[in-house]
């Protein structure tokens, strides 16, 4: 009888090892390649040139020399910032939108998720079309509202706000989603019990329904900022991190270093830098959703 | 630091190209294999693909175009060559960026293949590319550096290739009453002209992307003629010549005409927006390669057909010479490829006298890299039509002051695309002098 429990024991740990074996293995690789790339970051890599020294972190002190990184580095941040905290508040107001029963939301679900199930690369070209200054849909409406040639993504004082617009249009959706389903989970009988005591529609949303949806925000807020510090096809598409150096963030930056200017050591240590960002950011997103969620608790 | 000048005397003749690829040469050597060919969208391929299933049927191998926006493709091609990628066995290339895939071997040297009969037909005749092309094409490396030497490795076989030229829509600068432009400032001083007579009209349009491409057409060729060099010097003396004084007066006048003449969206141009500027009517000048002005006035092909005309690049004020830059869009085998004789096969096919001839007579290999081309009357009868205007001529007065105008070393990309970024900001207001001292200190690092 022991020995029949022993062996199923086994058994099923066999079972679970194989199960996750899988899922290991995958992040194994992942992690490999995380620290393949830093040990290309500590080298004079240059595609075109067979020899490969290395140089420990000279990368590193070349970028931190220069005030050019740091602008990437700001633009990173700025943009991804700017673009999630426009999306969580749009996707709230969505949200609640479809929380309703108003006709409109009932139209605007199903369309609302285009944007989504777009390739963020055509959702680029797409964009540069209309944002033609000269030929493009978006400044011929502008016109009737009197705003003349409005150099969206062609010059440099307005291109980072175009391609955050554009990420905004994009991404929205995904925060209509997620918190019209932290929305859709409160219980009823609370905003009833809150509703007989007397609260009004805005004390109901920003006392009850806002504090039990903020880790759902903050949540999609999370996955969006991990996205957005890494945008690529949306400002290449768009950009190419131009005009000058206006929206030439980490990832694009890595990219012309390493694949236009056969840099790629250096390319590997701006990627090394943007992962970083996102660690740190990441981890204070995740502490902010733990916060809330038991507060919410 | 060596310039390839080309100066290519045309002399009338009659052509005896035969019709027939020789028939005593092995062309079923591969038949069989399967090979990727690689090339931007653009309509130098198109003339290679309307013919490949005649190459299919001449050696049975089975040829698969891959072809790339000029934005990607370029980013594609040294991922695919420095990651020694397999994929792909026949690229499309040019020079200038060549010097930065050659050191580390990743084009095939193609001597091997042009001196071994039985993998060269003997009519290919290796020797009718213009000498000068020939030239541009061949060198040598040495501890990854470039040596430039006339009996170096041959890295690839032209096709076809372009000279920068300046090029106007004729209804629009007649109607207006402007005259085409000689010196950059002329073409501010007109620039202003047409806007102040029609606002709807953009005066002139060059491309602006951050990429090296936007200054090997206009830029590079205007600034030889105010005396600016990309580098100065040579071996250890090498040096950028982009903070000289004469580069300093260059850029001013550059960036006042980009901002006076360009369309707002000029930033976000490469030559398919300069090009639709000028064939939609758009646009009223451009500066770019001479061969999109051919295209567009092809009978039908748009509504510019036979509106546009051609003139030499644009001087420096008071200057009597001028420049042009040429690229040459060249077929290269990938040192990866594992099917490097079939490849060469297809390559020697596709920049063949008869390809040439064919692909220029159906108004799509403009600028043929062989002489033949040139001598043959079926392609003097049609680049002569009424409709392409000045073409011929204004090609024969450019050619002869045509040249390769940067130097061949390692590092094209990261200095040229530096360039490119520069000039971005500078149109954008940057001070000229400052961002052509911080661009040269980038380039400095970098030659250390």
């Amino acid at each position: 009888m022991v020995n029949e429990g022993v062996k199923k024991s086994r058994s099923n740990r066999t079972f679970l090892l194989i199960s996750i074996l899988p899922a290991i293995l995958i992040l194994g690789g992942f992690v490999l390649m995380l620290f393949w790339g830093f040990y290309q970051s500590l080298t004079d890599m240059r595609f075109g040139r067979t020899r490969v020294d290395f140089e420990g972190f000279g990368n590193y002190a070349y970028l931190f020399g220069r005030g050019r990184f740091w602008d990437s580095v700001s633009l990173t941040t700025t943009f991804a910032f700017t673009a999630v905290a426009c999306e969580a508040v749009l996707g709230l107001a969505i949200a609640k939108l479809f929380n309703t029963k108003a006709l409109l939301a009932n139209w605007c679900r199903p369309v609302m998720l285009l944007p989504l199930v777009l390739p963020p690369l055509s959702v680029a070209l797409m964009w540069t079309t209309m944002m033609n200054p000269e030929s493009g849909v978006l400044n011929y409406f502008l016109g009737f509202i009197g705003v003349d040639n409005f150099s969206w993504i062609s010059k440099a004082d307005t291109a980072l706000l175009a391609v955050v617009f554009i990420d905004v249009w994009t991404y929205t959706p995904f925060f209509a989603l997620i918190i019209f389903a932290g929305l859709r989970g409160i219980s009823p009988e609370i905003l009833e019990a809150a509703r007989m005591n007397g609260a009004k529609a805005w004390g109901l949303f920003f006392r009850i329904e806002l504090p039990m949806v903020l880790p759902y925000i903050i949540l999609a807020a999370l996955f969006r900022l991990i996205d957005s510090l890494n945008q690529f096809d949306i400002i290449f598409g768009t950009t190419q991190g131009g005009p000058g150096n206006a929206t030439n963030v980490l990832s694009i930056s890595a990219y012309f270093t390493a694949f236009q200017n056969l840099q790629f050591g250096r390319g590997a240590a701006i990627m090394i830098m943007n992962w970083l960002v996102v660690l740190v950011s990441a981890l204070v997103m995740v502490k902010l959703w733990r916060y809330t969620r038991d507060r919410v608790s | 630091m060596k310039k390839h000048a080309v100066a290519l005397a045309l002399t009338a003749g009659v052509l005896t190209t035969s019709n027939v690829l020789a028939e005593d040469f092995d062309w079923r050597k591969y038949e069989g294999i399967e090979i990727t060919w690689a090339y931007d969208i653009h309509p130098y391929a198109d003339a290679v693909v309307a013919y490949l299933n005649e190459f299919e049927e001449l050696t049975g191998i089975k040829v698969k175009p891959e072809l790339y926006p000029d934005d990607t493709y370029w980013g594609k091609l040294n991922i695919q060559l420095s990651s020694g990628s397999t994929d792909w066995d026949v690229v499309g290339t040019g020079i200038q960026p060549s010097w930065d895939v050659t050191p580390a071997g990743q084009l095939t040297p193609l001597k091997e293949f042009l001196e071994d009969p039985s993998m060269t037909s003997p009519d290919y005749d290796y020797e009718d590319i213009f000498p000068a092309l020939r030239r541009a094409w061949t060198w040598n490396v040495e501890e990854e550096k470039i040596i430039d030497t006339p009996d170096g490795e041959i890295w690839a076989i032209p096709h076809a290739f372009e000279t920068v030229q300046l090029m106007y829509r004729t209804d629009i600068l007649d109607r207006l009453g402007v005259e085409p432009p000689r010196t950059l400032t002329d073409l501010t001083t007109a620039c202003k002209q047409i806007t102040k007579s029609d606002p709807s009209i953009t005066p002139m349009a060059v491309r602006g992307v951050r990429f090296w491409s936007s200054i090997h057409t206009a830029p590079i060729s205007i600034a030889r003629s105010y005396g600016v060099s990309d580098f100065v010097g040579s071996g250890e003396d090498l040096d950028t010549g982009l903070d000289s004084a004469d580069s300093i007066r260059f850029h001013k006048d550059y960036v006042e005409m980009i901002q006076t003449c360009a369309p707002d969206s000029w930033a976000n141009d490469n030559w398919y927006q300069v090009v639709d500027g000028l064939s939609s009517g758009k646009t009223a000048m451009a500066m770019d390669a001479n061969m999109f002005g051919f295209w567009n006035n092809i009978k039908g092909a748009s509504d510019a057909s036979g509106k546009i005309a051609f003139a030499p690049p644009l001087t420096a004020p008071g200057e009597a010479e001028f420049a042009s830059n040429i690229f040459a869009w060249s077929l290269a085998i990938n040192s990866a490829s594992e099917n490097k004789g079939a490849a060469w096969y297809f390559m020697q096919w596709a920049t063949s006298k008869e390809m040439n001839v064919r692909g220029a007579t159906d108004g799509k290999l403009v600028n043929s890299p062989r002489t033949s081309t040139w001598e043959n009357p079926a392609w003097i009868d049609y680049a002569k039509q009424p409709e392409f205007n000045n073409f011929y001529d204004t090609f024969n007065t450019v050619l002869a002051k045509s040249s390769l105008l940067f130097t061949p070393r390692y590092g094209f990309g990261t200095a040229i695309n530096a360039w490119a970024v520069a000039m971005q900001d500078m149109v954008g207001g940057e001070d000229v002098e400052e961002r052509l001292s911080e661009l040269a200190d980038e380039i400095r690092e970098e030659l250390e």
